[in-house]
């Protein structure tokens, strides 16, 4: 039984393991072309991504730092995903809930612990209403969410940089962004001199309750079949727009909540650029990830240990272009794509070592 | 007489689901005759028909045709040895006429240019020297399933095959139309071809088959002459155990109506009407059967009284209740339950596992969740019993479903239906595609509902199906009800003819012209 679940895991990590070895590989390709020592590339990608140093000023914390709302966004892909939904809105409601708590961060002053409450709230509330759109939009007039989700996303960005720049501007420097938000907003960090704090104690809590969620309860159970088979659910008694537009609402308020979380953590506003295609990450997190929460945590940190790595190893002592690390990351999505690739590479290997020991094995025929 | 092939100790094991589908097979075929090829699902025939055409390697073992040793890696090397292969689903191209089809691939030319006259003559051709008429110049889609079956063997025929398989054909058949394959075939052994011929119908081995070969469990349990052996001792055969061919049951004990349609009318996905203005009862402990050739509205029909499918006009009443407007949920909440004709993407969601299947139509029932939260223990122990309860041996709780074969996956259906004690049963097909052992155990548990007081409503294609099962017969032909039969005293005959869109006094004065039964020309 137990061996049994070790190897669905296996099963289910095999593919993404390979992709991630993959893009490691290609890199050592670009970095012998760029006439830069291998070995050290390396060592330093990852002791500059996920490692310590000496007196305990740890790379890493960063990489969790992070990877914070790239887990936030993550699941909101999976929610979104597991039902059906082909939504990659996660960037739009990102904005749009991190510009709900940079408003609500200046515009009302409340003691701590409740102003990040309502600053939470405000931006998973507002993230959740940017996905009910696309949601409504499919159920009741066939609309793909695919391509709803992709021009909403453009909206958002042009909301936010009209925000900072007329409506929400703070003063009159060249570049355009909101005023600071107040001390009782702020979410806590756990070290000085990092950012790294209690958002990214809520992102656990979230993968948590978001794997409990999809797996043991009602509406999880719902949203999967009929995510899985519309038919299936159909005729089963589920209803499948209710599920979808759950699914959406659910999706919205999570990436709505990894905006909120990054301007109270991190960047305390909002400012002209502030898009930078977190939601982007959370989805290729979520497909690397397999769809599952824990999934999207792990790969989650790694993209961002790998992002770091390259900017903060590769680019200042090897003086290898930063840009490498997006690089890779885009060389790992291509070859999860490519996943039924070793999926066959796989099976055939397999094959071939059973044949050569189950040539004299009993067969177990139907 | 020279055997046309001989297979020797074929072996196929399948690494991903480590199934040994062919265990050391023997298999020989003599040269002229129809030689049956019978077995469950899973026994091992496909695998290896699909090995005599080059479509699957096996391990080990030998092929001989003519007695001569060949190697078959690829259809292609079966074709150059006259092996032809008519699959169960056919492979037409269906916007191309009838002539493109069989001439695909080897269309004679001028210049580079199709002469479609010229295709059509050859086309023409061919029908006549075989005597299977056909008009090269219809469009595939345009042609009833029969005759298409019709265009596969053509093609076949014009590349030059001597030895035919055919996959399964009489499963897409109305009565009528296997009896003409039937005659078809035997023409064709006439003329010198030999035929292989899968199926689980053991009626049609009898009726056709020079020899018959059986397959159980991957291994070949013998092959026997038909004149020297019977149906019964073919089902043992191929089960492993006697089979109760037809399933016995208690006199009828007819109680209130349970549902009943009155003059309602629904339409398919194109918005045409697939049914139109039908008003019948199912009362408590009987069994309805709704006869018709496939495509009649059966399958609108029972969509709009599980709640699939909107109704256009007329209503439903369930339980003394009008449910027009009530949803799938509901409907099955008050004890409908419903075994859907296609398993693999309506009743089932293969990609989940064996306890998220079982539940799906009562995980809202306070036994299985609490607060919103799924109770996973009870669920568990659920799919166990059910497990037990319909001896779903394959099937383990927690795991995924997509390996089962076809009759494991019915029982999960079946099991799941039946075992929340409804008071009314719809079952679509429930037997398409099973081998006599899975459909012995679906019309057993059907007729136990009946007994224990359910009303069942039982649509068939199947003509031994409704005749061995039902107390009432309702034939459907084109979204109407055609005529209504008490099962008692009807026979195949006059089910056929209603079947087919005549009426029983079509039958009666036919009988009366020629003293014969509708078999050659039934009138529609």
């Amino acid at each position: 039984m137990n061996n049994q679940r070790f190897r669905k895991i296996l099963d289910a990590i095999l593919v993404p393991l390979l992709a991630v070895l993959s893009g490691l590989v290609v890199m050592g390709i670009l970095i012998v072309f760029l006439k830069k020592p291998l070995f050290e590339s390396y060592t330093i990608l990852f002791s500059h991504g996920f490692g310590c140093e000496a007196y305990g000023n740890c790379i890493f914390i960063t990489a969790l730092e992070r990877a914070t709302p790239i887990i936030l966004t993550g699941l909101s892909a999976v929610v979104a995903f597991r039902s059906g939904m082909f939504s990659i809105g996660q960037e739009g409601q990102y904005l749009l809930g991190a510009a709900a708590a940079a408003w609500l961060g200046y515009a009302i002053h409340l003691p701590p612990i409740l102003h990040p409450l309502v600053l939470i709230i405000a931006g998973m509330l507002v993230g959740a209403g940017y996905g009910w759109i696309p949601g409504i939009l499919k159920v009741k007039l066939g609309v793909n969410e695919l391509l709803a989700t992709i021009m909403l996303n453009s909206i958002a960005a042009l909301i936010i940089e009209y925000l900072v720049q007329f409506p929400m501007r703070g003063d009159r420097s060249t570049t355009a962004h909101s005023p600071v938000i107040d001390e009782s907003a702020q979410l806590l960090a756990f070290l000085p001199g990092s950012k790294w704090g209690v958002g990214f104690i809520i992102a656990v809590i979230a993968v948590i309750v978001i794997y409990i969620y999809l797996w043991r309860t009602k509406p999880g159970y719902e949203q999967r079949m009929a995510g899985q088979s519309t038919k299936f659910a159909l005729y089963g008694g589920i209803r499948s727009d209710r599920a979808a537009i759950r699914a959406m609402l659910i999706s919205g308020a999570l990436a709505g909540l990894a905006g909120a979380i990054e301007v109270m953590g991190v960047h305390r506003r909002i400012m002209t650029g502030f898009s930078v295609g977190l939601g982007f990450d959370g989805l290729t997190s979520a497909i690397l990830g397999q769809i599952h929460p824990i999934g999207v945590f792990i790969v989650a940190i790694l993209f961002s240990g790998l992002k770091l790595g390259a900017q903060l190893g590769l680019q200042l002592k090897l003086d290898i272009p930063r840009e490498l690390g997006g690089t890779i990351i885009g060389f790992i999505i291509l070859f999860v794509a490519a996943g039924k690739f070793y999926e066959e590479s796989i099976v055939r290997v397999r094959d071939w070592f059973t044949r050569r020991r189950g040539s004299n094995l009993k067969g177990e025929s139907r | 007489m020279t055997p046309a092939i001989e297979m020797k100790g074929m072996t196929k094991y399948f690494v991903s689901t480590h199934v040994r589908a062919n265990d050391d097979v023997d298999f020989s075929v003599e040269s002229g005759e129809v030689h049956a090829l019978v077995g469950e699902n899973g026994a091992g025939k496909t695998t290896l028909m699909n090995i005599l055409y080059g479509l699957i390697n096996p391990d080990s073992g030998e092929i001989s045709i003519g007695s001569q040793k060949v190697r078959i890696g690829h259809p292609d090397d079966a074709i150059k040895h006259g092996i032809g292969m008519v699959h169960q689903h056919f492979k037409l191209v269906p916007s191309f006429t009838v002539a493109q089809n069989i001439l695909l691939g080897m269309e004679p030319d001028r210049a580079g240019f199709l002469n479609e006259q010229k295709e059509n003559e050859l086309v023409d051709e061919l029908a006549k020297k075989y005597n299977l008429p056909v008009d090269p110049a219809a469009r595939i889609w345009d042609l009833p399933v029969s005759m298409q079956q019709r265009v596969e063997i053509l093609k076949v025929l014009q590349r030059n095959a001597k030895i035919l398989v055919l996959d399964e054909p009489t499963a897409v058949l109305t009565p009528q139309e296997v009896n003409e394959l039937i005659t078809v075939i035997r023409g064709l052994s006439r003329l010198g071809y030999t035929i292989i011929f899968i199926t689980h119908k053991l009626i049609e081995v009898m009726s056709v088959a020079d020899r018959v070969s059986v397959m159980r469990g991957g291994k070949m349990v013998g092959t026997k002459k038909v004149s020297e052996t019977s149906i019964p001792e073919l089902a043992r055969m191929m089960v492993g155990r006697e089979v109760l061919l037809r399933v016995k049951k208690k006199e009828i004990k007819r109680g209130e109506a349970v549902l009943e349609a009155r003059n309602i009318s629904v339409s398919d996905v194109n918005g045409l009407a697939a049914i139109s203005h039908v008003s019948f009862q199912v009362h408590k402990g009987e069994i309805v059967a709704i006869a018709g050739v496939s495509g009649n509205g059966q399958t609108e029909l029972v969509e709009a009284i599980s709640g699939m499918l909107d109704l256009d006009g007329g209503e439903i009443i369930f339980r003394g209740k009008p449910i027009n407007n009530a949803s799938v949920g509901e409907r099955r909440d008050k004890g409908m339950a419903h075994i859907p004709e296609d398993r693999m993407v309506v009743g089932l969601n293969l990609q989940t596992t064996l306890d998220e299947n079982l539940i799906v139509s009562r995980y809202n029932h306070s036994e299985f969740s609490r607060y919103g939260f799924l109770l996973m223990k009870t669920i568990s122990q659920f799919a166990e019993k059910v497990v037990n309860a319909f001896s779903i041996s394959a099937a383990r709780p927690g795991e995924g479903i997509s390996m089962l074969s076809g009759g494991n996956l019915q029982k999960v259906v079946v099991g799941r239906e039946l075992s929340g004690d409804p008071s009314f049963v719809i079952a679509n097909q429930p037997t398409r595609g099973l081998d006599v052992g899975s459909i012995e155990f679906v019309h057993k548990t059907l007729i136990e509902e009946r007994d224990k007081g359910a009303g069942v409503l039982l649509v068939s294609v199947e003509l031994d199906e409704v005749m061995a099962l039902s107390d009432r017969i309702l034939v459907l032909y084109r979204g109407q009800i055609q005529g209504e039969l008490e099962a008692a005293t009807a026979t195949e005959a006059e089910v056929g003819i209603l079947m087919a869109g005549g009426n029983l006094e079509d039958l009666k004065q036919h009988e009366k012209d020629n003293g014969q039964g509708y078999k050659r020309e039934g009138k529609s």
